[in-house]
């Protein structure tokens, strides 16, 4: 039962993927630059689109894969199911298990986002607290800007079974780890103050909103030292943008989003459990027959839908290995390059950036000149909509309030109150950073400030 | 479904310019029903399903449903205009589009207020939605360790996983309903139910829910909610919660009239959408909901609807075709209802058809059945187990090309020469006659060649492995 319509470039999802092996190619068949226009055609012509950050991208022939994987389904979903689900997503899981260096394909699980991922491991955390396992004001440590659906996950599954909360700020602008580690170190502190416990740790790999590296090899290694019970990374933009090796690392859950800067389609992630006792309690909060199976096998089956997204990751290994140097080669190119647009940027508007480049993955944070005014969450939101509407460029932007008594950065008019998040990838080019710097330039000199654009 | 060949999108269903076809796709009115002259031709029908395998006897809608071609075209678009500018579709186009789709469905089931319908993956979710909130009030205390919750022992397997997951573990107590199958009336089925309810409320307890189903998956029965809903009401039941998976396009659906609590159907069962999607009713009440999505996001706390609406970057396509599906369905004679009452029909007929032809019987009157009909299997195939139900079927389906889930009813004691295999055979607008001819003779075949169920166990436990005994 081949699928119709193949693409002799595409790796055809044959009915038996287990042979699969994803095999870097030879100098001469490398990707060129038309084949990447021709894999992103469909992005809409015009806009400068520099947030992969946000929703990530797919290329048009690992979107064809998918379509045939569905249309299979269609064609004969009993047989689907019986035949063929569970081996496509062992086989997705035991790839991704190589990828990021974890030991047992039973630590890995497939689920839709690194959102659903913190609904399992919070609540695994919530139960302790409303079944007595964990007292009663016992502590979770956050970092002050995680992103805002795992702040909510805690509150709905931790507060709400009687957890405290502990959040560490990070300063920003930022210059090296060791304020990063002070902070963190400070945080746990008053975790453990008045002889609670620290019961879980959530630690964000790269920051969303703004977005820097963290060295969360080491503070989970501070976690370690100081009896944290458990520590969850979250990584939701790292796998395709910074290394992952979840063995070094050493968190007990790490979850990183596939569809960010890995290629998949929306959407997908993994969930890594590190095999002790505790991963055997974890449950998917969708119970379906295979209740009790293992979170693998759980995740695996959640009721009737659409799994095509978690069975593509044989097909973008493909992708990533037709660029030079594969996935390592294309985050190395991405961080340089965006780098490179950031400094661009930073120079042509006499601004900054939000932290050196060794704590850039594929996104950095770049200084928006203050005479723009950007004074709220709000206006950065309405200056984002303001650049999608009338410049065509996609990009979103971080208010940074003024700390009390701190200056922060600042260029000729003032206070640098708005960042923006520029991201790099493969279908970038410098015209789509250009286009940004000279719609900023113009707002500038038009005598532009946010207090101008509606909306309270 | 073409591939432009044009050299920039090799790929994709675009134009020239990249565009998708659809953007002014959606300023329509969905629910007019066309002049005779427009209907659906079986041409055209047979186009819309082209894509099923042709070689099987697909006689089994109930388990995975089935999507006509021009939806799966609309859902093409909808994923392409995710994928073209993704954070304008987010920021613009996504909760209106769900909106519509709320709309839409509100109408459909005569529910009062858009705010009461919330979309959501498929029932399996919707159950895990409701039982967590009934697991809170345990932990909370608001429940006394021992109330009861009430279910059908044919409940479908997720949700007793559910019960045991987010009841169970809090401290509730849980009772089954005894069924009798083969059923002959709703009598039957009330009596046991009152039955369960005393046992519930026995010892000083409260029962806390009812979990209803509106019709049993394994074996299929259309169960009488709407007399069930009463009882409940009368025996101060705090929630009642129907599972209607299967109920939307195959039977009519009315929340008003039924007056659950909850309830919830999968619209890619019976309702032509791709997997997956259904909706969760949750009737307004005084008293303030503590529903949640168990995928928390930005959206916790502003209302069960608006958290469903964002549970997190995905594919949120299958949600958005409701209005195209609402054309699908009203080009034909009759709309959904005229569809749901010729399945009916026709499933009877085939199902009466197979009983004659192997001498053996329905499993229910056919006023308890939907779209689907259980028919009993001869005797003297031995079916005696679960895993004997699932190997025929799979034997049905890799040498037979005939695709029907088979259910194993115990025999009860004293029975003589008890059917104990029933297979669960459904009618959808894409099936033909052809097709349960194929079972029957497939049967006859299997009957005829004097194979007892032992003889082909043991070469179908050579060839497969099951490891999945569930029937949707």
């Amino acid at each position: 039962m081949d699928p119709p319509h193949e693409d002799p470039r595409v790796n055809g999802d044959h009915g038996n993927n287990s042979r699969h092996v994803p095999k870097k190619p030879k100098l001469s068949s490398f990707i060129t630059v038309s084949d990447i226009q021709e894999e992103f055609a469909h992005h809409q012509q015009g806009v400068a689109r520099i947030n992969n950050g946000s929703f990530g991208s797919c290329p048009a022939s690992v979107i064809a894969a998918q379509r045939r994987w569905q249309l299979r389904f269609l064609q004969q979903p009993d047989d689907f199911f019986f035949n063929h689900l569970q081996n496509g997503i062992i086989l997705s899981r035991t790839l991704i298990k190589n990828l990021i260096n974890a030991d047992f394909v039973e630590e890995v699980s497939m689920v839709d986002n690194a959102t659903t991922a913190s609904a399992i491991v919070l609540q695994h955390i919530g139960r302790g607290f409303a079944e007595g396992r964990f007292q009663k004001g016992d502590v979770v440590v956050m970092l002050h800007c995680a992103f805002q659906a795992v702040k909510k996950s805690i509150e709905a599954y931790v507060t709400r079974a009687g957890g405290s909360v502990i959040e560490v700020q990070l300063p920003f602008p930022i210059n090296s780890n060791d304020e990063i580690i002070a902070e963190f170190r400070k945080g746990l502190v008053k975790g453990k103050a008045n002889g609670r416990k620290v019961r879980l740790a959530i630690i964000d790999h790269i920051t969303s909103m703004p977005c820097v590296v963290i060295p969360v090899g080491e503070l989970v290694k501070i976690c370690r030292e100081e009896g944290v019970d458990h520590v969850f990374v979250d990584a939701a933009h790292a796998i395709g943008s910074v290394h992952v090796d979840v063995k070094e690392i050493g968190a007990d859950f790490y979850v990183s989003n596939l569809h960010k800067w890995f290629f998949c389609p929306p959407s997908v992630a993994f969930l890594y459990c590190r095999k002790t006792h505790i991963s055997s309690n974890l449950h998917h909060p969708v119970v379906s027959n295979e209740y009790g199976n293992g979170l693998a096998i759980e995740s695996a089956w959640i009721g009737t839908r659409d799994y095509s997204s978690q069975l593509i990751v044989p097909s973008v290994l493909d992708f990533v290995n037709r660029f030079e140097g594969g996935i390592e080669g294309i985050r190395k190119r991405n961080h340089d390059a965006v780098v490179e647009m950031g400094k661009m940027l930073a120079k042509a508007w006499e601004t900054n950036l939000g932290s050196p480049p060794d704590m850039c993955p594929g996104m950095i944070m770049v200084g928006l000149p203050a005479s723009l005014g950007i004074l709220s969450d709000f206006d950065a939101l309405k200056l984002r909509t303001h650049l999608r509407d009338h410049f065509s460029v996609e990009v979103p932007i971080h208010y940074q309030a003024p700390k009390d008594g701190e200056v922060g950065a600042t260029d000729v008019y003032g206070c640098i109150t708005g960042y923006a998040r520029i991201s790099h990838q493969v279908y970038n080019t410098v015209d789509d950073y250009l286009k940004f710097r000279d719609a900023i330039n113009q707002l500038v000199h038009g005598g532009f400030t946010c207090q101008m654009l509606p909306g309270k | 479904m073409a591939f432009h060949h044009h050299r920039r999108h090799r790929y994709l269903e675009l134009d020239e310019n990249g565009d998708t076809n659809n953007d002014n796709h959606h300023n329509h009115v969905p629910n007019k029903k066309p002049e005779v002259s427009s209907l659906i031709s079986d041409a055209e029908l047979r186009s819309e399903f082209a894509h099923n395998d042709q070689t099987v006897a697909r006689i089994n809608n109930g388990s995975f449903g089935s999507c006509p071609a021009s939806i799966i075209a609309a859902q093409h678009q909808w994923q392409l205009r995710f994928l073209r500018q993704p954070d304008a579709f987010y920021y613009n186009d996504l909760k209106p589009s769900i909106l519509r789709t709320r709309t839409v469905i509100k109408d459909l089931i005569n529910a009062d207020d858009v705010d009461e319908i919330s979309i959501v993956d498929n029932a399996t979710t919707a159950v895990a939605i409701v039982l967590q909130q009934t697991s809170r009030a345990f932990f909370e205390g608001k429940f006394r360790k021992g109330d009861a919750a009430v279910m059908l022992h044919y409940a479908y397997g997720a949700v007793k996983k559910s019960i045991e997951a987010y009841v169970s573990r809090a401290g509730g107590h849980v009772i089954e309903v005894k069924m009798p199958f083969p059923v002959n009336s709703n009598d039957e089925i009330i009596t046991e139910f009152r039955k369960a309810l005393e046992r519930g409320k026995s010892k000083g307890r409260k029962v806390r829910l009812a979990v209803i189903d509106h019709i049993t998956s394994m074996p299929s029965v259309v169960i009488p909610v709407k007399e069930l809903v009463k009882i409940c009401r009368d025996e101060g039941v705090d929630q009642i919660f129907v599972d209607a998976a299967h109920a939307i396009g195959a039977i009519k659906v009315d929340m008003k009239d039924i007056g659950a609590d909850f309830y919830t159907s999968n619209l890619h069962k019976w309702f032509f959408c791709p997997p997956s999607v259904a909706f969760l009713y949750c009737r307004k009440s005084d008293k303030q909901p503590d529903l949640h999505h168990p995928v928390v996001s930005h959206e916790y706390g502003n209302g069960l609807a608006m958290e469903s609406a964002w549970i997190g970057t995905r594919d949120y396509s299958a949600q958005l075709v409701v209005p195209e599906v609402m054309e699908f369905v009203n080009r034909f004679e009759g709309g959904i209802d005229g569809i749901r009452k010729r399945n009916h029909d026709k499933v009877v007929e085939m199902g009466e058809m197979l009983v004659k032809s192997w001498g053996t019987n329905l499993g229910s009157t056919p006023d308890m059945c939907s779209s689907m009909v259980m028919v009993g299997m001869p005797a003297c195939l031995g079916i005696s187990s679960d895993s004997d139900a699932l190997n025929l079927r799979t034997h049905l389906r890799d040498c037979f090309g005939v695709e029907v889930p088979i259910y194993y009813r115990a025999p009860k004691e004293g029975e003589v020469n008890p059917i104990t295999g029933y297979a669960r055979i459904s009618h959808q607008v894409y099936n033909r006659i052809d097709d349960y001819h194929k079972f029957r003779d497939a049967v006859n075949n299997l009957v005829n060649d004097g194979l007892t169920w032992d003889a082909v166990n043991n070469l179908v436990n050579d060839i497969v492995h099951i490891s999945r005994i569930e029937t949707l």
